[in-house]
Order: structure tokens, then sequence, then C-alpha cells
């Protein structure tokens, strides 16, 4: 009789043993054919070099990205030629990195230990990525991918996000993510002043409708407490333990929403009243997270919201030469944050517009910590800071390998540009959540 | 520098002349000044000629004077020395415009915008209901890149003014500087309807448009009744965003007049420069069928050839034959015809056609058409009679007609020589020469046969060839299941051009053409749309083949892929 034909719990049981048999015999026919081969037995870890070794930085990201998305945990060595990641030595990371031409090293255990010594001994440090951090980008839902640095960034790098606007803000529990990112959008409701020149514009028009549409569906008068609405939100999210990442004009009027509880800031072109003429001694700012003291720009016709921004590239008898900015060099054992979020092979960079390129030094608060600065100028151009039980960080201007970025411009390709050192520093704010214990959220 | 910034202000100052108002005449006061002065400028001596220009204005040539400091100084990188002279100047002269417009180009020059605004306001409120203080200064923010504090000036002067037809040029600048394509071709359209002559203006300040808004910016320009200059702009303007087959299509639906027909011949002018082949040959068929022209038809018939169109090139060369003094025909037409003929293989009409002007051009004025005779048989794909063409021709031993008679012959030894020679390898020898390249044979008719059914235009009879030969020639036989393949991707028949992708990628893993069939067979599976099929292919290619060229095209269409799904 064939085991097939027995009945019961006996032939589960002989099922069970012959399938078990068959894996065994099929692990033991591997390991023969391993042994068999004559290749080298497989390194214990992969170095994927971040200095100029390195064929593709940004990808690089996206490998490392990967691995912690499937669990596997890897290191970050900080300082060390650039940045470097280990990981361990799996066929899937290799074909992983081999597709994105991203380069990387075999290393044994001897040469792990070497670096691992070599690290112990200068301002280095290697820390473990643990887990792929839940990133949310604060994009409205029909935006391109390259209307915004991050996502043009996220998709060329392969890492996975999640894209929120107004409704969701408003509506859903934000703890759900991670890490959230804010790119152009102007927070004081305003559209960042450009009526002045696409008041009649279809893109402009459109934009309008549809926010003045989600504010009356959640009961707000107009699209300026919508935006305040949704910047007290996002507030409250990195109060309760997440990481806010923001560039562009979306640093500076976030600010300006939060410290503006209960003030009117907004121009009469977006809320049909004017701005309260005692608006700037009105503000809040114990409230934010980064500014202090700015003064607000009262003029319709000036396309600037306040002097938070050092380069006030929209308005003509200010505007500000473009320079270069360098990178701080922080203490990888002792300022291990602030030393992920600068990792780079470039330590000077060269500057680019935004909405919001750079921050006034007059304006910030004492307890930020400056990452990079333009050297003798009075602006600096990336901070970081803690706020409640969570931290920000703002990085000023629009498009790193688009300096001068106009308005329907050309999308970036970034196939091009796969070393940037610019829009490496937005891929560090993408990992360097998974590296830190996740603070409690609620 | 000094170059640019001179090029810079003439640029500005002829541009500040368009439609402005004549200069006051002056009774050549300081003649001899100004003649000395521009002298000194146009020899370089630029000391010399600022004294000359200032002895021009206290002769009275005040506006010559102003005018030639003004790019004397520029060139220096001098301006700010001209403000002193215009700040004792404009107060005598308040309402002379262009003293005014240059203290705005000065001052906007040297940075010093504040002042700039406080000069236009004060010119304007002499007389808010003149067009020129907002025209000038929105010029001159223009020039300086300030699109949007332009924009506030020409709103102001509608408030003013109620409305800015008078300023419709600065209008639609100051919309392109601000990337509002669509308006900005809209007021385009509005200054070419009163001034059709500002096309090159236009393709300057709409070329930039990104592919996103130039569907706004063509509705715009052909929205009924459009001008003939704002469908002559939009033609230019589609050759530089290199789709010259619309800018064609802008033009060639319109009824032939005088003006008509000279918008093509410009059309055409650019298009030959643009390399735009076909759309040249079309322009200049359509110039002769309106005006019958030889000189046009016989530079149709060129760009026909060029454009891979035989049949065309004949017709023209034949059209401008009869409009040309007979003594001309052999010289101009004679090639044009004998080359198309030659392409089409009406090799038998080629002969008789050089024996009919063989009275005209004797034996040795026939000598060098035996080439193109000898190419028209092999077309023709009878290969005795390209050799009989030949005879009292002989064809040097390295030429690549010898080559290619060769290699039809199946004399690999003989072809491998002379091709190495070719004047100019195009993708044919280039084939040739790697097939041959690739074996050791000395001689091999099928390979041969193979090539000239491939000279012959018979592309599937080719591809079945190369794929058969490729069993008798184990060196080249992946390159010439590749050579198949490629014909029949060109052909577009997919299904077996697979086949035989699948077969080099599968059956000839090792080889040179390997990573080439992977990326095919990703495509072809891409068009079918099975995306993960195509990953997968393009996968391999990266990863098995590492050192290959095509690893980073692969790369590109991998990230594509991922990025559409």
């Amino acid at each position: 009789m064939s085991p097939e034909a027995r009945g019961g719990a006996g032939a589960a049981s002989f099922r069970r043993v012959t399938s078990l048999g068959r894996a065994l015999l099929r692990g033991a026919l591997a390991v023969a054919a391993l042994a068999a081969s004559g290749r080298p037995a497989r390194s214990q870890q992969l170095l994927v070099p971040m200095d100029d070794a390195q064929a593709n930085h940004l990808k690089a990201y996206g490998v490392t990205f990967s691995a912690l998305t499937d669990n596997i945990r890897s290191e970050w060595l900080l300082n060390y030629r650039g940045g470097a990641f280990l990981l361990p030595d799996l066929p899937s990371l290799r074909r992983a990195a081999q597709l994105a031409g991203v380069t990387f090293e075999a290393v044994d255990g001897a040469r792990v230990a070497a670096i691992k010594a070599e690290i112990a001994a200068g301002n280095m440090d290697a820390v473990p990525l643990e887990k792929a951090p839940r990133i949310a980008v604060y994009t409205p839902p029909d935006a391109p991918p390259w209307d915004d640095a991050v996502t043009l960034a996220l998709t060329y790098a392969g890492i996975d996000y999640q894209k929120i606007w107004d409704d969701d803000v408003l509506d859903t529990d934000l703890s759900q993510f991670d890490w959230i990112h804010l790119h152009h959008e102007d927070f004081t409701g305003q559209q960042n002043k450009l009526y002045l020149g696409f008041r009649d514009a279809p893109w402009f028009v459109q934009a309008r409708d549809r926010d003045l549409a989600t504010a009356r569906k959640h009961n707000l008068a107009d699209i300026p407490a919508l935006k305040k609405a949704v910047a007290d939100r996002l507030r409250a999210f990195v109060e309760r333990g997440g990481f806010l990442f923001a560039m562009c004009g979306a640093t500076e009027t976030l600010e300006l929403a939060v410290a503006a509880k209960g003030v009117d800031i907004a121009g009469p072109f977006s809320d049909g009243t004017p701005m309260d003429p005692d608006a700037d001694a009105k503000l809040a700012w114990d409230r934010t997270f980064a500014m202090q003291g700015a003064h607000l720009e009262f003029a319709a016709g000036v396309n600037a919201m306040s002097d938070i921004d050092g380069h006030q590239v929209n308005v003509p008898s200010r505007r500000q030469q473009l320079g270069t900015f360098t990178l701080f060099g922080f203490s990888a054992k002792f300022d291990p944050v602030a030393t992920m979020l600068v990792q780079d092979h470039r330590t000077v960079i060269g500057d680019y517009y935004g909405v919001t390129t750079s921050f006034a030094r007059k304006v910030l608060k004492p307890t930020v910590t400056v990452l990079a600065q333009e050297d003798g100028a009075p602006w600096v151009k990336y901070i970081h800071g803690s706020y409640g039980q969570g931290s920000w960080t703002y990085l000023g201007g629009h498009d790193p390998e688009d300096p001068q970025h106009n308005i329907g411009a050309p999308p970036t390709d970034l196939a091009l540009h796969p070393n940037s050192p610019g829009y490496r520093l937005i891929l560090n704010n993408v990992l360097f959540p998974a590296a830190k214990k996740k603070p409690l959220k609620t | 520098m000094s170059a640019t910034r001179l090029a810079s202000a003439t640029a500005l100052v002829a541009l500040l002349g368009l439609g402005s108002a004549p200069l006051p005449a002056q009774q050549d006061p300081g003649a001899a000044q100004v003649a000395r002065a521009l002298d000194a400028e146009s020899a370089g001596r630029n000391r010399e000629a600022i004294q000359a220009w200032r002895a021009a204005m206290q002769a009275g040539a005040v506006l010559q004077g102003v005018l030639g400091l003004e790019r004397v100084f520029s060139v220096l990188a001098q301006e700010e020395s001209l403000l002193v002279v215009l700040d004792t100047i404009v107060p005598r002269h308040p309402r002379e415009w262009q003293l005014r417009a240059a203290q705005l180009r000065v001052l906007m020059t040297i940075g010093l915008e504040a002042r700039a605004q406080r000069a236009y306001a004060a010119w304007r409120d002499l007389d808010p209901a003149d067009v020129t203080p907002y025209r000038e200064y929105a010029r001159v923010l223009l020039f300086n890149s300030r699109a949007a504090q332009a924009d506030t000036v020409l709103r102001e002067a509608a408030a003013n003014l109620g409305s800015t037809r008078a300023l419709a040029l600065e209008l639609a600048q100051m919309r392109a500087g601000l990337g509002a394509w669509r308006e900005a071709a809209e007021a385009w359209r509005e200054v070419m309807d009163a001034e059709p002559f500002f096309e090159q203006a236009v393709v300057f300040s709409l070329g930039p448009a990104p592919a996103a808004a130039r569907d706004g910016i063509r509705a715009a320009l052909t929205r009924a009744p459009a001008a003939l200059g704002a469908q002559f702009a939009l033609a230019l303007l589609e050759l530089g965003w290199n789709a010259p087959r619309n800018g064609w299509n802008a033009l060639a639906p319109l009824a032939p007049s005088d003006t008509v027909v000279a918008l093509w011949r410009l059309f055409a002018d650019e298009a030959e420069r643009a390399r735009a082949w076909p759309v040249t040959r079309d322009a200049l068929a359509a110039i002769h069928a309106a005006r019958p022209d030889a000189g046009v038809a016989l530079r149709g018939a060129k760009a026909a050839l060029q454009a891979d169109d035989a049949s065309t090139a004949l017709r023209l060369a034949r059209a401008a034959a009869p409009l040309l003094e007979p003594a001309r025909r052999p010289g101009e037409v004679l090639p044009l015809e004998l080359e198309a003929l030659a392409r089409l293989g009406r090799a038998r009409e080629a002969e008789e056609v050089l024996g009919a002007a063989r009275a005209a051009i004797g034996a040795e004025g026939a000598r060098p058409f035996a080439r193109t005779i000898a190419w028209a048989w092999i077309r023709a794909g009878d290969v005795g009679r390209a050799r009989r063409a030949l005879d009292g021709a002989p064809l040097d031993a390295e030429d690549a007609v010898t080559g290619w008679l060769a290699l039809f012959d199946g004399e690999l030894e003989t072809a491998r020589g002379a091709l190495r020679h070719a004047e100019t390898p195009g993708q044919d020898v280039v084939s040739a020469l790697a097939v041959l390249n690739r074996t050791p044979l000395e001689r091999s008719p099928e390979l041969g046969a193979a090539f000239l059914a491939l000279a012959k235009g018979d592309s599937t009879d080719a591809a079945k060839r190369f794929e058969a030969t490729a069993v008798a020639m184990p060196d080249a036989a992946s390159l010439l299941v590749t050579l198949a393949a490629r014909i029949e991707t060109a052909r577009r028949a997919e299904a077996r051009a697979l086949t035989l992708w699948t077969r080099v990628a599968t059956e000839f893993r090792a080889s040179t053409e390997a990573p080439e069939a992977q990326l095919e067979w990703a495509r072809a599976l891409r068009r079918r749309g099975d995306a993960k099929g195509a990953r997968e292919h393009l996968e391999t290619l990266i990863i098995d083949y590492p050192g290959s060229a095509l690893v980073p095209q692969a790369r590109r269409e991998l990230d594509a892929l991922r990025t559409a799904g």
C-alpha cells in the first residue's frame, strides 16, 4: 500500500516525516553542492563605501533602506569613508546593490574587526540601524514626483513612502508614521504670495479652489485657517515623538503658522481681511521649533513672508547671491544624531535657491543646532533640534541640483546626479530615524 | 567680460529702440565731435571716446553724447560714471524719454534698484497717462530678469492707462519670464496681430518653455483666426523643440500666396539647417508646386535623398530639368536622378538615362556614374550586371563597392580587405565587418546571399538567410542571429524578433550579443505589457553582464519600469 493510500492521522504524520526528510535531503545536497563548487566561502559583511569610491551614493541609501525593510539589521559607520554602511553579506543584498549600481566591498571578519578598531580610535562611530522608518510626504495628491526634491530622491533611491495631504493630517492618526516630510507648502495659507505673478494661471486657481473646498469641509473659514490647523497637527506630531523634515518654503511658513495661533497674518488677497497690524507683537514664539523674534512682511506686493529667509530670492531689491555652504563636523560618539545628518563625501556644497533658501541667524533660537552655514554670512542653511519627544530638521532651498529653480522648469533627472552631495543630506534624514530608539508617541 | 557687456548694452539699446518715438531732430550740433567720438569708439580707444562724447555734449549733442557714453562706460564696466552726468542732465530735460530710459538702465545695471524705482516713479508722476515710463521701466526690469517687478509695473500701467494694449510686447516677455507660458503666448499673439514680424522674439521668449507647457502655447498660437505671424512663430518654435513635423504641419495647410510661400522658404531654410530632412523635403516640394523653381526642386530632391525617399527625389529632380537650360542639366539633375534610380533598384532605367546623357557628357563624363549604375544593379539583385557596369571603370581593390560585390559573391577574404577601407562606414559596413572578422572562413555564398538580400531591401529574406547561415558559421552564429533579430525588430515583426532575441539570450549566453538580446527581450515584453518579465530580463542583464556597456541603460529602464509600476 502506498503511503498516499493510507488514511487518517497516520498518513498526515507520514507526510510530515517524508516532507521533513525531503527538506533535510535538500539541505544536505545544497551543502554538498556548495562544498563541491570550490567557491570561496561568502564574506561576513558587505561594506558600502560612501566616499568617492561609491558609484551611486543616492541608491546606496535605497539598498540600506531595503535591508531594513526586510528586517535585516545593518550599521551606519559615521565619519568612516563618507558615512559607509555595513550590511550582512546576503545574496539578496548583493543583488540589490548590483542592480542599483551601488559599489560594495566584501569584508571578512578580520577586516570588520580592523574597521571597528579604527572607528573606536577616532571621531567615528558605528550606529546600528534597526527598523525601516514609516515615511509620509505631505504633498498634494496630484503632484508629480519632480515637484519636490524629497519625493524625487526617495523615488530614485527606491524608498517607499506614503503621500499625505490636508485631509490625512487632520483626520488620521499621524503616529502611524515615523517621519514626515514637508516641502514648499505655504502654511500661512497665502500660496507663497504667488498671486503676484500667477493669479490667473490655471494651476494656481485649481490649487486655491481645492484648498478652499478642503477648508469648508473641515468647517474652517478660509485657506489660512486650514493651513494653520494642519501646521498645528504637525507640531503636535513632533511633540509626541515624530521626526519632521522640511525644506524650502515649508520651513519658514510652518514656523510662522505655528507662532500665529489666533493671529491674522494672511494678506487680504487670501482671506479677505487685512493682516493684524500688531501681528508681529502677538506671535507666540514659545510654540515654534526653531525661530523667535522674526518680523512679518506686511506689504502684499512684496513676495516674502518674513525676515527669516536670508536670501529673499523673490524680492529683487533684497535678493542675495548664492554662495556655498559648509557642513559642520560633530562628535560621532557624543552627538550621533547631528553627525548622521551631515554624513557626506563633500563638506562644501554649492548653494541653491528656494522660496526659503536659508535661515537668518538673528532669528534662531539658542537651542538650535546649526548643521551647515555659509561662512561669514548672516544666515545658515541646515538646522536641527528637538521639540517635545520628537525632533525636526530644516534644510533651506528647493532642489540641490537646480540652483536657480523656476516654476515650470524641467524636472531634475537624478540619474545624472547619482553622487549629489546635496541630495545626500535629504537621504540622511530619511535614514536617521532608523538608528534611534523609538520614543513613545502617545 | 567687456565684450559681453557691450553686447548686452547694444542689445538692450536695440530692444528699447523698437516701437519708440523718433528722437527729436538735432540740427547736427557738435557733428564734428560726434564723428570723432564714433571713430574713437569703433577703434576701441575708449578713453578718447569718452572725452569726445563729453565734448559732443558740450557742443549740444546731448542725447547722442549720453548714449555714446553709456556704450563706452558699459565696455569699461564703469556705468556709475554716467550717473553723475545723468543726475545733472535729467532735471534739465525731465520729459526727455531717452535720458530717463538711460538713467533707469544705468541704475539697474549697477544694482541701485531702489533709486531706479524712485526715478521711474518721478517720471511716471509727470504724466501718469503717458505709456512711455511704464514701457521703458518694464523693459529694463525684464532685461534684468525682474519679471515679477515688471508685472507690478504693467499692472500699474493697466490701472492708470485703462489698458495694456500699448504694452503687449512687454506683457508677453514678462509672462514668459514668470513661466506663465500660455498667457505669454496669448500676449505674443496679440503683439503679432499688430506687428507680424516678431517671430524671432517669440521664439526667443517661448523657446525655453518646458514640454508640459507647449500644448498650451500651441493652442494659443493656432486658435482661429490665427495670424500668419503667429503660425510661423509656432512653426519655428516646433523646430526648436525638435518637433519639425509639427512645425510644418502648422504651415502646410495655408493657401499659397506670395507671403505664405515666403514663409515656407524661411521655414525650409531653418529645417535644412536643422537637418530635418523629411520636413525640408516637404516644404521645398510645396514651394516648388506653388512657385515652380529649378533651384528649389533640386534642393528638395537632395533633401529627399537625405530622407531616404528616392521616389520623391526622382520626381523633384525630373521636375527641375525642364526649368533649367539644357547645358546645366547633366551637372545638376543627372547625379540626383541616377542616385534616386539606383536606390530604387531601377537599374535598366538608370542605364538608359545615363546613355541618353552620354552625348552631352561624353565617355569621360559618364565614367564616374559607373559606380552608381553598379549600385543600381546590386539593388536590383543582379550582381553580374553590376560587374558589367563597372567594365571600363575599374574600381580600386579597396573600394567599398569592390568589397560589397565580393561579399555578395561570398568571397569573404576579398570583402574583408576592401570593406575595411570604406570612407564613411555606415551601419551596413560595420555589420558586415563584424561578421567577417568573427569567422575564419574565406568563402561563404550563403552569407553573401544574406547581405545581398539586405542590399536589395528584401529584409524578410535577409533575416531568414542570416539565421540559416548561423548553422554553417558557428564562430559568428550569435551575431548572425542578432542581425536577423535586429532586422525583425526594425520590421516590427514582434513575435519573430522575440523568438530570435530569446535564442541569442539562451543559446549564446556567453556571446557579446547576449546583453543586447536581454535588453531587447525586456523591451519586447514591456511593449506587451509584461512589466514583471521585462524587469527580470533587465535584472539578468545587470547581474550577469556587469561589464556590458548596456548596463547603465538597463538601470534606467529598470527605474522607469519601477516608477511606472
